[in-house]
């Protein structure tokens, strides 16, 4: 906010009409104010002005001679004298509009005759009344502005009827329309495309985005809010360059992970770290609605994350929540309703086809076929267990948003509500939250701000995914005999394990998880943030601020008695999470000559963590009616848990932004990190950075060209840091545990087998080169970015020889580096008052590989354990990306139909010698496409994204395809295309419950696909006529609709164990759903 | 906690140093304040035990160590055990993990063998106490490691922090367990307190045990006579099969007469014994969760059609048909009809009973005279007789005659009544290969040929990859 002095000057030169800086009030003619000011050019005057008495000019620049140098003394005098004193000899007459002052030419009569009046209201995008528009007759003094239902009246003459009339609006593109005849000329006004002149917040302050020097992305809260999600971070997929958001099933409710610019670490999770309204959270924002977000930035250079010192390596997702605003409190509301469904069913074997395959197994194996020809015609097409499992599932979303405030106040109210049913029965996920944001001007000088968030989630969970031989809901969906019914004739659930003898015991209908088991979980978060700013004297602002972060969650757990072999299982668990933060800032802000600008911040911040488990569980009720409710009834009380765990981080940082002539921009930052969890000595780490920029566009060679409007280049340094590690890592901690003498409880202690050893920080240094490119008055927008990020003293988990007792340590070795090229393009392909077209692209080529590793020694990682595949299907490897997937290469099949693997060395042994790179789970590109089309009322928008390159490694094919010997079910092309004599080259190998699986080649698919992720037609209903209504839209949209995939599961936007080391892996996962959606958006 | 009073000071000023703040004090007990009481040393003593309860122990141990035998069948993915061709890759990592149980319990001993000596809170008898537990159950792991897996690295309290250490010769491995066991013999008490401790003779009978497994069997003959002689012990009398599954180890006995060294579980989540999910099927009924029937027999085997008809053991097999014939043999041997879960039965797990006891005296005795001996008779007898519901102490018809047997027919009387006797409690197959009985008793029954791998595990890669001191060239034959 403090940055607007010098762009009021540059906005002058460039458009038509300009509001200055916020202000609010009423009456302000009568406001006193005290100035004085020599030889000042007008424009400053004005500034001066509009600081003191909290108001804003609107004026065009043609109406006064802003670089006058004026004088103008004033003592306790009021604002009506003061400008009447200012203006007179200007011959400009000023009118208050609310907080507004309207600065027009006094009405000076010409030749020609008045001929009539034109009225007109001029709207917003959304079709809200304007206030303080700008309307000028082109090429006279003649002018006024619209009041505050962005109605006006003007007056013109007959020579003007060839003329036009000009409305223009900060932030909004000028628009010119000829007079003619017309009476009446009603105008929608259209967001300005000076993209540039936005402003982003970056860690602790604002920055204009033509100011920035390092690379950091921007989604609006709209966009944010494009479609319905359970998770604020999930609507960013495919939003942003250098931004990969996953979604790691599709199950309700919050599952996502994020990676900024690849993954750096093998210990620490690599999520990045969120700060809402300042405040840097411990975990997602899982809290957060996307009704309530004004902005995400997203900070990828280390020249924006290093201020974040030991948190940023991973990057830093800033979200800011709405923010009310003084005048005429606003209501918005939204709603949406969507239908969501499996978004593709699996083409599985149906009943009689399940048992011919069954019959082929018995004759391979030597056995008497399992069924007669009779029997395998009269199974017919049998259950379909998706049929079972999976349903429609609705979704619904509300949000109420009032903003609004007096000339002291401001506040912002926000309620919304978000229920989702899972499309796996019984699944869901429900979160209502209260979200208020107060800021209050106690003096000129001293200001409160105060955001809540409270929110309240209930969740259903259905995830019992994973497994293998029909253990798990998602497993046994698709693996569970299509022979057997779901229920048998008395309504029971049909234990399909003993439907047929070849049918393995572990298989478990899966009604039984949804009828018989269920988990919920209940959450209350508090956010709070409160702080006092103190302008003690001119360009000096002190900010205080304190806040707290709390989540209070408890789950319970139960399996009823009708639950297979269960005599009942209650379970409780309870934590809470809590973050207390201190966060002390100084800011400085000034230009001096007009040509030196200087910003710097310098800061002392402390932030406390602890967590705090219980845990108790009962087994063996007599009912189930108690269900959790009464653990004490059961004759199997567990023995109850708890745990504390404490942390602490505590910083010093500074920064200082200066610019010359805003052409030459240098941002230099640090910031020193005290973490609790390192060990003595080690517990200190210093992140500075540094970085400069170029507009050329600034120089004089450009400063004219007609076709580049904006030109920086920019290059960046820094060094960030990770924990990675979890607090008393570094500390010989003895776990406690139980054992019996007699039928007695003894306690134990003895160490854990993670070795702990000294730690320090991990730390990523990057170096990141970009353009930004403004084409035709910035209609088409250009942003690229070419980074190399080196992450040294990685922290690694070193295996020891399991004789040790201890089996891993955890070091400071390694390295991994990611380097990449980020590209954005905005785009306003039309401009005009009724028909509007952007659209944008974004894409991230990315590679990354382990440098340096413990010894040079191998991890093997991803240990995938589903019995008939029992291995590491990943490596850590120096030289290879992280997550390389790794095993053996498939020759064709033996003469008996037995999988053949290729034999690297020659020996004539199959041996781990032979396992080679068989995939890769990282994509070389992710991208993004939206384009939005406006046409009078109508919009029409879609949003496709997607990945190239990277492999999934299905786990899930293994048990279901592999596993004859279990009376699995799975894909009909196991009955159709499996190795016989006759057809050696099968997909599949001989039927025989004596096959043997090793990790290969088959396993790894292509996950590449493109997804049109969300479609939205909607419909802008007129409402000018409306004194109340501002805006009324309803749309039609639908999410995930078209996906193109060669990958043969579910879905290829899958990642059973998230990220990181682990990614890429399909394990019997809650699917992904494609929905469709009706909703409506009002503003009053 | 963090130092009281800083955390607000930090919270509200800006300029104080709080470099306090940043010290780490968990709620939790740390290793070098530790190890100074009775009462602290007696909580790291226990959790030796914990490693050797663990479910996979038995799960992945135990039980197939039953597989590898004339009777002995894996279902499913323990089909390979019959296969007498060495272990899969499954299997070769699921007995890495109880590699790993083993020398997790080891360093667990050595943290009280390097930690008793200098407390300072503690009587001189207490340290010898807790040394002498603590080596007894040291040597309970390296016995089982040494002969399931031969060579093995020696690691004691002196060496438990260097990281490579290469595999001992199997005479070394022996002679520490020997060492460790003599002294346990020497230290622990007659009598513990707490049932499931070993005792004075526990230690005595794995020493006659690891005698005869290095053929000294004088001295396991003598250690085994001092254990009968101390008249403690003796063997749980019965009357049906299924006296034997409650009334000599069953959930609700806390200890019996025969009960010599037995891993003690109870009916508690977290703390029961997986050997009835197992082991049982469902539709027996006699474990209340049913069960997965990982192991069974099979009726058409010499071994099982030979048996006398009479032996209440054979009444611990039932028939189940699960799709496999209707000759197949399901266990009813460890049983709880009240459970607390799935993997909770409060069945203990016998190591040691006296009925070992009697059969190592009879085979050593015999052995050591050079033929069976009145004695040596006398004890097998006490077994024979118990399990054919005669009164252990009474001659009976049952008998047998010392006049029919010679040195060797003796000895194979022991190892078919050791066979019947042990089933299921991973015995079996350490005595077919300690006697060189194995691969004809193998082919009898199963028609198989062993493989040379077949005989020893292999090394795990979690010690192979990263033990630089043992080598591919190091693992053991075949693998």
């Amino acid at each position: 906010m403090k940055a607007a002095i010098i762009p009021i000057i540059t906005i002058l030169a460039t458009s038509g009409v300009v509001l200055a800086t916020e202000s609010w009030g009423q009456e302000v003619l009568d406001k006193k104010i005290s100035l004085d000011v020599r030889n000042q050019e007008l424009v400053v005057v004005l500034g001066e002005i509009e600081r003191a008495a909290r108001i804003r000019f609107v004026y065009s620049p043609q109406v006064i001679p802003v670089s006058n140098e004026v004088s103008l003394r004033a003592n306790n005098d009021t604002l009506g004298d003061v400008l009447k004193k200012l203006f007179d000899p200007y011959r400009v007459v000023f009118e208050a509009i609310d907080d507004q002052i309207v600065l027009r030419k006094e009405d000076r009569r010409q030749t020609g005759a008045l001929d009539r009046i034109i009225t007109g209201q001029v709207a917003d995008e959304n079709g809200a009344p304007l206030p303080g528009v700008s309307i000028l007759v082109k090429g006279t003094g003649m002018g006024t502005a619209t009041d505050a239902d962005g109605r006006y009246s003007l007056s013109v003459l007959t020579e003007h009827e060839k003329s036009v009339l000009i409305f223009s609006f900060i932030g909004y593109a000028t628009q010119e329309v000829p007079i003619g005849d017309k009476t009446s000329i009603d105008i929608r006004m259209t967001p300005d495309i000076h993209e540039l002149e936005q402003v982003v917040v970056v860690g602790y302050g604002i920055v204009k985005k033509r100011d920035i020097t390092g690379s950091v992305s921007s989604v609006k809260g709209d966009l944010v809010n494009a479609y319905p999600s359970g998770d604020v971070m999930q609507a960013l997929t495919g939003r942003a360059a250098g931004v990969e958001v996953v979604q790691n099933t599709g199950a309700p409710g919050p599952a996502v992970s994020v990676r900024i610019r690849g993954t750096n670490s093998i210990q620490g999770d690599n999520e990045p770290l969120y700060v809402v309204d300042g405040f840097p959270l411990s975990g997602q924002p899982v809290n957060l609605s996307n009704s309530d977000i004004e902005s995400i930035e997203i900070l990828k250079d280390a020249s924006a994350t290093a201020i974040y010192g030991s948190r940023g390596a991973n990057g830093v997702v800033i979200i800011t929540t709405k923010t009310g605003k003084s005048g005429e409190p606003t209501v918005s509301f939204e709603t949406s309703y969507s239908m969501q469904r499996l978004r593709k069913k699996l083409e599985l074997m149906n009943a009689s086809e399940y048992a011919q395959l069954f019959n082929i197994q018995a004759a391979n194996d030597n056995i008497a076929p399992y069924f007669t020809q009779d029997q395998i015609d009269s199974f017919g097409e049998g259950t379909d267990w998706q049929d079972e499992v999976f349903q429609d599932a609705p979704m619904y979303t509300g949000s109420l948003t009032v903003n609004g405030g007096s000339d002291k106040t401001r506040f912002s109210l926000g309620g919304s509500i978000f229920q989702q049913d899972g499309i796996i029965k019984g699944s869901d996920f429900n979160r209502y939250s209260l979200r208020t944001k107060i800021d209050h001007d106690v003096s000129d000088k001293l200001s409160l701000q105060l955001s809540t968030i409270l929110t309240r989630s209930t969740s259903g969970r259905k995830d019992s995914q994973s497994g293998s031989r029909g253990t798990s809901l998602v497993n046994s969906a698709i693996t569970a005999p299509p022979t057997a019914s779901p229920y048998n004739e008395d309504g029971t659930i049909n234990d399909v394990s003993t439907a047929h003898p070849f049918v393995v015991p572990d298989m478990t209908n899966p009604l039984y998880f949804i009828n018989e088991e269920s988990t919920n979980i209940r959450e209350n978060i508090v956010f709070a943030n409160a702080a006092f700013i103190y302008k003690p004297i001119r360009n000096f602002s002190i900010k205080i601020s304190g806040g707290v972060e709390n989540t209070d969650s408890r789950s319970d757990i139960f399996r009823t008695r009708e639950f297979r072999n269960s005599d009942g299982i209650a379970e409780i668990q309870v934590s809470s999470v809590t973050s207390l933060l201190s966060e002390n800032t100084i800011s400085y802000n000034n230009t001096f000559s007009d040509r030196h600008t200087v910003s710097a911040v310098v800061g002392y911040t402390y932030q406390h963590f602890q967590t705090e488990g219980f845990n108790a569980r009962s087994q063996g009720f007599l009912s189930d009616v108690f269900q959790t409710s009464n653990l004490g009834a059961a004759s199997s009380p567990g023995i109850p848990q708890s745990n504390f765990i404490e942390s602490a981080i505590l910083s010093w940082l500074g920064r200082v932004n200066y610019s010359y002539r805003d052409k030459y921009l240098l941002t230099a930052s640090f910031r020193a990190d005290g973490s609790s969890r390192f060990s003595e000595g080690n517990k200190w780490g210093y992140f500075p950075s540094a970085a400069v920029a170029w507009r050329l566009s600034e120089e004089d060679f450009l400063k004219s060209s007609k076709v580049v409007s904006d030109l920086k280049i920019r290059a960046s340094w820094g060094v960030t840091g990770s924990q990675a590690i979890n607090p008393y890592a570094t500390l010989n901690r003895l776990d406690a545990g139980n054992t019996i003498f007699g039928n007695s409880l003894y306690v134990t202690f003895a160490p854990g087998t993670t070795l702990p050893s000294d730690l320090k920080w991990e730390t990523t240094e990057q170096f990141d080169a970009g353009v930004d490119l403004g084409i035709l008055n910035d209609r088409i927008v250009v942003s690229a970015d070419y980074f190399v990020k080196n992450t040294r003293d990685l922290l690694n988990i070193v295996r020891l020889p399991s004789s040790m007792g201890f089996t891993q340590t955890i070091q400071n070795v390694g390295g991994v580096q990611n380097k990449g090229v980020e590209l954005s393009i905005n785009a306003h392909i039309v401009s005009r008052p009724n028909f509007n077209w952007n659209a944008s692209v974004n894409t991230t080529f990315l590679s990354n590989k382990v440098t340096k590793l413990a010894g040079g020694q191998d991890i093997l990682t991803n240990s995938v354990s589903v019995l008939i595949l029992n291995d590491n299907v990943g490596i850590l490897r120096e030289g290879r990306p992280i997550g390389q997937f790794f095993g053996y290469l498939e020759d064709g099949y033996t003469d008996q139909g037995k999988i053949k693997y290729l034999d690297l060395t020659g020996d004539g042994l199959i041996t781990a010698d032979d396992k080679t790179y068989i995939g890769n789970p990282n994509p070389d590109m992710i991208f993004g496409l939206n384009s939005s089309v406006s046409y009078k009322n109508f919009e029409l928008s879609f949003f496709i994204q997607g990945t190239v390159g990277n492999d999934i490694f299905n786990v899930s094919s293994a048990p279901s395809t592999l596993d004859y010997g279990q009376g699995l079910n799975g894909p009909k092309d196991v009955l159709t295309d499996h190795w016989t004599p006759e057809n050696p080259n099968a997909k599949y190998p001989k039927i025989s419950r004596q096959s043997s699986v090793e990790v290969s080649d088959r396993f790894v698919e292509d996950g590449s696909y493109i997804r049109l992720k969300n479609i939205q037609l909607a419909y802008n209903i007129p409402v000018q006529k409306s004194n109340w209504i501002r805006r009324f839209q309803v749309y039609v949209s639908g999410q995930n609709l078209l996906t193109g995939t060669d990958y043969s599961w579910w879905d290829p936007e899958v990642n059973t164990k998230g990220l990181g080391t682990n990614r890429g892996i399909d394990h019997y996962s809650y699917p992904t759903t494609k929905s469709y959606t009706v909703g409506l958006r009002a503003g009053f | 906690m963090l130092k009281r009073g800083v955390a607000p000071v930090c919270l509200l000023l800006a300029l104080v140093s709080c470099q306090d703040a940043l010290e780490e004090n968990p709620r939790d007990i740390v290793a070098e304040n530790y190890y100074n009481t009775a009462a602290e040393l007696e909580t790291a003593i226990n959790a030796v035990y914990t490693p050797l309860r663990n479910g996979s122990f038995i799960g992945n141990y135990l039980a197939p160590l039953d597989a590898h035998t004339e009777w002995g069948y894996g279902r499913g993915s323990r089909a390979v055990f019959n296969d007498f061709q060495g272990l899969n890759t499954t299997w070769a990592n699921s007995v890495g993990g109880v590699w790993g149980l083993f020398y997790l319990s080891i360093r667990n001993a050595n943290y009280i063998l390097m930690n008793a000596p200098d407390a300072p809170a503690v009587s001189d008898g207490d340290k010898a106490r807790f040394m002498a537990e603590a080596r007894f159950l040291r040597a309970f792991s390296y016995f089982h490691l040494v002969r399931a897996w031969g060579a093995v690295p020696i690691r004691t309290e002196d060496n438990m922090a260097d990281k490579d250490i290469p595999r001992s010769t199997v005479e070394s491995v022996y002679e520490l367990i020997v060492d460790d066991l003599l002294y346990a013999g020497a230290n622990l008490p007659t009598d513990q307190s707490d049932v499931g401790r070993p005792t004075t003779y526990a230690a005595k009978t794995m020493l006659a045990d690891v005698y005869l497994n290095m053929q000294k069997y004088g001295e396991a003959r003598d250690l085994a006579k001092e254990v009968m002689d101390a008249s403690k012990f003796s063997l749980v009398p019965i009357t049906t099969p299924d006296d034997i599954a409650t009334d000599i180890w069953g959930p609700d006995v806390l200890t019996t007469t025969e009960e010599i060294f037995y891993l003690k579980f109870a009916r508690q989540l977290g703390q029961g014994n997986f050997i009835a999910w197992v082991l049982n099927h469902p539709s027996t009924g006699l474990f209340n969760f049913g069960g997965s029937y990982a192991h069974y027999s099979d009726a058409t085997i010499p071994f099982y059609k030979n048996w006398n008809d009479n032996d209440l053991r054979k009444g611990l097999w039932n028939k189940v048909n699960f799709g496999l014939g209707d000759a197949t043999l399901v266990s009813r041997k460890f049983v709880d009809q009240s459970a607390a879960s799935q993997n909770d039965s409060g069945i203990d797990q016998p190591m040691y009973r006296y009925a070992e006891v009697l059969l190592i005296y009879a085979e050593a005795a015999t052995r050591a005279a050079g033929g069976p001996t009145p004695e040596a008779v006398e004890a097998l007898n006490k077994v024979h007789r118990r399990a054919y519901g005669q009164d252990q102490n009474v001659p009976s018809a049952f008998d047998l005659n010392i006049a029919d047997y010679d040195e060797n027919s003796f000895v194979d009387k022991v190892i078919e009544e050791l066979g019947y006797e042990f089933i299921f409690e991973g015995k079996r197959w350490f005595e077919l290969k300690r006697t060189g009985k194995a691969a004809a008793l193998i082919l009898a029954n199963r028609g198989k040929v062993i493989a040379e791998k077949h005989y020893l595990f292999p090394i795990p890669l979690s010690e192979l990859n990263f033990n630089d001191a043992i080598n591919q060239e190091d693992q053991n034959p075949g693998y």
